[in-house]
């Protein structure tokens, strides 16, 4: 029987949804899903504004914003996935640091070719990645432990390889990577657009989406319906640490060396943007649309606020708080919404 | 407590006088009426509810029962009618008068606090004696004893209420509403998930309320327990109450035909399955815990059930067929093929079906699509080719709405979220995930709990076509009804082994009954 009162609730036109609640009702559920969105946009009118000579609005500090954004937005995306199954990864950040040590590395002290160097480095991540899922899977540890302590062990081998000092001896053509253009852009942004791409297909178009979701979901309803769930979960953390990897040898083409902790700080910029974007569009879930927003938002502010002039230290607080803010008004406006 | 129901304690006849003692009107409800965006959800429904009696609501999954129930509540206010206790009309805008009017109502989900004990969850929500400021929990105490012994309560006011079995839950919940002194209780399916002794429990507390002239209104899809239980019945059909009666005019076959509006048919057994080609066969399968040497077969086109009582193996038995857990010995061949499952889903791929026994927390994915819920098991079966794993788009859709309209499910919006669907057509949409697949072995444990009697007749039908095309079918259920109503041959389980294998006419309501208490009697 509460099933017919929770109809009109949950019904799925959105007029209908809309009509039968208050204006104030309405307008909380619609701050609870395009709050983040309408923030951005204020943003963007403030800084427009505010920045002396259009220094904001131009192409060319646009697409720094987009360039600045990439990195984040490609590892943000590998931890959504992760979310979205339901499991946690705090060692994307040192996967990273790892990545960017062990490319250099390659061809600085073993002499590779750049090629093999990024192959190797990228089996490297999905390696990792497949003994989070490991110790997640079949050892039960608790993701967040499971993690964590893989992570640590991945800062103990970077800082082995380098034994403790930057690798800086790379070929130009290295450099290339993140700083070289192609049709008039700058690389990675091709790359962030590409990856995002491929992980929403994959998300939202596959079987494999389709599973993860599902493991994500309900578990139990999910290895009952013939899942395999073990799988399924391994298969995200080796996404996390592929997309892990890949920053990594990104910024360190971006740096010209590789240094270990370079990328650490990654894991938090990271989550940021994920739950940022958990607040954008859908009711609390994880979703690449919302982690790429997540992520402009945060450079958007950053962008803004250091062209203003203000000192960095504001930067932090900007985005420590806007993160805070964000979900909770629309954890707050999505549970008012509905009694 | 206001004046009029203070008054009521004492107006009436004495406790415990008897049961016709208290014929008069207590609570009145006069053409109630209710609409949620034009749809009635109550039609002028007027009934009345005597003190010391139990007044049965019966009807389909929204037909108007909880409209009526949160309407006395203070839950949702009624768009015309009225309300009459001891004849004069009154109010009620929020729950809070309810309790202050006697009215206590005691909801589906279990509401207590797990950490608490069974003292603090019985004082929730009453404006305690105060010492202070602070709480005085020894008057308090004094009350909730005086509650625990006139509901025979066996286990301690301290016990925490998470180490309690759902029945005592219950107990706790109806001690709460006396804490109250609440004069009326109105229970929503106070039985559904419990198993025939913990239901005779509660059933025995109600008897006891109902001699110290509380009113209940006691809301259940069980018809045995309604027409055994209940002094009035009423039947609510679309939102309009469409029968009021008393328990010596009624038999379930009337309750049936006035819930359903028409006759059920009753399907016809033929034996001839039975003896069918063998599609499933379990050898001496035993398990760490329960299971001793358990053999059955079932065979092409066979509908077979499992009875017995919770705990007595069954639901661990189909999870060994399909995978999801292990035997320590014996075999299991399907298809004269020896299985070496590891996982559930090496049984799906096989072609077994599993529609589990906790629909909400092992079949749905509430907050998903109808599409996502039928597709997730068959996602292979949409997808562009098996070297670009991409979903055709609307094929799931396609595909989805095909199989829910088999099973009758009664939307056309694959998009829905499941979770606004009704438990019935939540049931449904889960056999349809096994439908398209045609599996070989179809095993449903609980296909119709919770469920009103339309949505079963209908899940009925589908099994009963299901194996018409040769699927074989298990079909596990506390509902001996349900197993007499579907199966060819019903097997009965007892503490881990099979005690007991009825075909044909032999299939009968007593036989399975007996044979699953059987236990008592060795």
């Amino acid at each position: 029987m509460a099933t017919t009162q929770s109809r009109p609730k949950a019904g799925g036109k959105r007029t209908s949804r809309y009509a039968n609640m208050t204006k104030g009702k309405a307008a909380l559920v619609i701050v609870s899903k395009y709050g983040t969105l309408m923030a951005m946009g204020l943003m963007l009118i403030i800084f427009g504004i505010a920045v002396p000579n259009g220094g904001f609005f131009n192409s060319d500090n646009l697409i720094n914003i987009l360039n600045q954004s990439s990195l984040t937005a490609i590892i943000a995306s590998g931890l959504t996935v992760v979310l979205v199954v339901g499991e946690f990864d705090l060692s994307i950040g040192y996967v990273a640091s790892l990545a960017g040590v062990l490319v250099t590395g390659l061809m600085a002290k073993q002499g590779l070719p750049m090629l093999i160097a990024i192959l190797v480095t990228l089996v490297v991540g999905i390696a990792v990645g497949v003994i989070n899922g490991l110790v997640v899977t079949k050892a039960r540890v608790n993701a967040v432990v499971a993690t964590l302590g893989v992570g640590t062990v991945v800062v103990g081998l970077s800082y082995g390889y380098t034994s403790g000092s930057p690798i800086v001896a790379v070929p130009d053509s290295f450099f290339q990577l993140a700083l070289g253009q192609t049709f008039g852009l700058a690389n990675p942004i091709w790359l962030m657009g590409i990856i995002l791409f491929l992980l929403w297909v994959i998300l939202n178009r596959t079987p494999l989406g389709q599973r993860i979701q599902a493991v994500g979901g309900n578990l139990h309803a999910a290895r009952l319906a013939g899942i395999r769930t073990d799988r399924t979960k391994i298969i995200t953390f080796m996404i996390a640490g592929l997309m892990a990897a890949i920053t990594g040898i990104m910024l360190s083409s971006l740096l010209g060396s590789g240094t270990a902790a370079a990328a650490d700080s990654y894991l938090m910029d990271s989550f940021a943007a994920v739950f940022l974007g958990s607040a954008t569009l859908r009711d609390g879930e994880f979703h690449i649309v919302g982690t790429l927003i997540g992520v402009l938002i945060v450079n958007v502010g950053f962008n803004g606020l250091s062209q203003l002039g203000t000192p960095v230290f504001w930067q932090y607080i900007f985005k420590g708080g806007i993160l805070v803010a964000a979900v909770a008004l629309s954890t707050i406006a999505r549970r008012y919404s509905k009694t | 407590m206001d004046n009029g129901s203070s008054n009521s304690h004492s107006l009436d006849l004495p406790v415990g006088s008897s049961r016709t003692s208290s014929q008069g009107h207590w609570l009145e409800v006069r053409d109630l009426a209710k609409q949620f965006g034009g749809v009635y959800a109550l039609k002028e429904v007027s009934l009345t509810i005597r003190r010391g009696a139990v007044h049965g609501l019966v009807g389909a999954n929204g037909a108007g029962k909880s409209t009526l129930i949160k309407a006395l509540a203070g839950v949702i206010e009624p768009d015309s009618g009225e309300i009459l206790l001891e004849n004069k009309v009154v109010k009620i805008p929020d729950p809070h008068a309810a309790t202050d009017l006697g009215l206590a109502f005691i909801h589906q989900e279990v509401s207590l606090v797990p950490g608490f004990d069974v003292l603090r969850n019985m004082a929730m929500g009453i404006d305690p004696d105060t010492h202070f400021g602070l709480i005085d929990w020894r008057s308090m105490r004094k009350r909730a004893e005086q509650v625990h012994e006139r509901l025979g309560m066996h286990f301690s006011l301290n016990a925490r209420t998470d180490d309690l079995s759902t029945a005592e839950q219950w107990l706790v919940l109806i001690g709460r509403a006396l804490m109250r002194d609440a004069v009326m209780i109105a229970m929503d399916e106070p039985t559904a998930s419990l198993s025939a002794v913990e239901a005779a429990r509660v059933h025995k507390v109600v008897r006891d309320l109902r001699s110290e002239n509380v009113a209940v209104i006691y809301v259940s899809h069980r018809l045995d327990e309604v027409v055994d239980l209940c002094d009035d019945i009423t039947v609510f059909r679309d939102g309009a109450a469409v029968m009021s009666t008393t328990r010596e005019n009624i038999t379930k076959p009337s309750l049936v035909r006035a819930i359903v509006g028409s006759d059920v048919e009753r399907l016809l057994k033929d034996e001839s399955h039975v003896h069918g080609r063998v599609v499933l066969d379990v050898r001496d399968v035993s398990d760490k815990k329960l299971l001793k040497n358990v053999s059955l077969q079932v065979h092409e086109g066979e509908v077979l059930g499992i009875a017995g009582l919770v705990g007595s193996g069954r639901t661990e038995l189909a999870r060994i067929i399909y995978g999801d857990s292990k035997a320590t010995s014996g075999e299991v061949y399907l298809d004269g093929q020896k299985t070496h499952f590891h996982s559930a889903a090496d049984g799906a791929r096989a072609g077994i079906g599993l529609v589990p026994e906790e629909r909400r927390s092992q079949g749905v994915f509430l907050d998903r699509s109808i599409a996502f819920n039928v597709n997730i098991s068959s996602l292979r079966d949409t997808v562009v080719s098996r070297w670009m794993p991409l979903l055709k788009v609307g094929a799931g859709n396609a595909r989805a709405l095909k199989s829910t309209q088999e099973v009758g499910v009664n939307t056309q919006d694959m998009k829905m979220l499941i979770g606004s669907l009704s438990g019935g057509n939540q049931q449904k949409v889960v056999i349809a995930r096994w439908l398209a697949q045609k599996p070989k072995l179809l095993i449903l444990d609980e296909p119709s709990r919770g469920v009103d009697v339309g949505a079963r007749a209908e899940i009925h039908r589908v099994i009963r076509e299901l194996a018409a095309n040769g699927t074989a079918v298990i079909a596990i259920s506390s509902d001996s009804e349900e197993l007499v109503d579907l199966c060819d041959r019903v097997i009965v389980m007892n503490e881990g082994k099979i005690s007991e294998e009825l075909i044909g006419p032999r299939i009968t309501l007593e036989n399975i009954v007996s044979m699953s208490f059987n236990r008592k009697e060795d």
